[in-house]
């Protein structure tokens, strides 16, 4: 009964996990690259030393939505929580 | 990684008490053995008085070119110590990286122990430099630019070599999840998608990483 209710709420973590991942995600990507993208317009001839940037700090920006993914993982592949009830 | 089961396993053996991961450990040795041979095969017509010569010499002239400028930018007097160091840390992430997504081998930057062990090296790095050219003011960073963000520069200070070691291993650590799920149940053309965004994202963490370390050691040898 126990172990229903800890796979349960592991499976609905899980999911609101990488649910929240993704959106932080897209919201930082999206705004990142219109920046790049509006600085390339006004000056076509800063290209490359903006997008070099632009990798770099996507890099940065998507750190916590991948550890929030990487949790998520751990929560349906490897949950911690299981060894506390015994299994 | 067989049947129906997706998980990264480690072989773990024990010696002497304490608790290896074979594979990570061996996987090591063959990315230390690959960046040899590529050391190896980009210097063999240097100092002879040979012609310059092979594509892997212009190939790595080209990236230390880069990283080179890029040191000398950022640290005045220190850059030649430096040059070596981050290139280094460059090849050895890469090609770590891209050894995971070859069919049988894995990542070495897949186990948490790895990236820890880089990013402690790194931060004692920050720290051993910081106290070498400033002597011990160098805690007076912890109360600039007020005195108030004490708090703040603190969880800074142990936030870095978290989050460089975190983002390293979540990166790598999914992608290989993912291809591990793909080949289960998409195994046509899909999986060379997401081997493709694979080699992006392996190339840009380590090079995050070493511009990272770069930064954090260029703000530790000069005073705000």
């Amino acid at each position: 009964m126990e172990l229903a209710i800890v796979l349960a709420g592991a499976a609905i973590g899980a999911g609101l996990c990488i649910g929240g991942a993704a959106a932080g995600a897209g919201m930082g990507n999206g705004t990142l690259t219109s920046k790049a993208l509006e600085g390339i317009a006004r000056q076509p001839e800063a290209k490359g030393f903006i997008m070099t940037n632009m990798f770099i700090f996507l890099g940065l920006v998507e750190a916590v939505p991948i550890i929030a993914f990487v949790f998520a993982l751990i929560l349906l592949y490897a949950n911690p929580l299981l060894k506390l009830l015994g299994q | 990684m067989s049947g129906g089961e997706v998980g990264i396993h480690h072989h773990v053996v024990e010696f002497a008490g304490k608790f290896f991961n074979l594979d990570t450990l061996m996987m090591t040795w063959l990315v230390m053995a690959i960046v040899l041979l590529i050391a190896f095969l980009a210097t063999r017509t240097l100092g002879k008085g040979k012609m310059p010569g092979n594509k892997c010499q212009n190939s790595i002239e080209l990236l230390y070119e880069y990283v080179s400028d890029t040191v000398k930018e950022n640290l005045d007097e220190f850059a030649p110590q430096f040059v070596s160091l981050i290139f280094t840390m460059f090849l050895f992430i890469f090609v770590s990286n891209m050894l995971g997504l070859i069919p049988g081998l894995a990542s070495p930057t897949n186990d948490l122990n790895t990236t820890s062990g880089l990013a402690l090296f790194v931060i004692i790095l920050v720290f051993f430099m910081g106290f070498k050219v400033q002597g011990l003011g160098y805690l007076r960073h912890y109360i600039t630019p007020y005195p108030v963000l004490l708090p703040l520069n603190i969880i800074e200070d142990v936030t870095k070599p978290l989050t460089l070691a975190l983002r390293l291993f979540g990166n790598i650590l999914a992608g290989e999840f993912m291809l591990q799920i793909l080949y289960l149940f998409v195994p046509w053309f899909v999986p060379l998608i997401w081997l493709a965004f694979c080699v992006f994202i392996g190339s840009v963490q380590a090079f995050l990483f070493s511009m990272l370390t770069l930064a954090y050691v260029s703000m530790a040898i000069r005073p705000h």
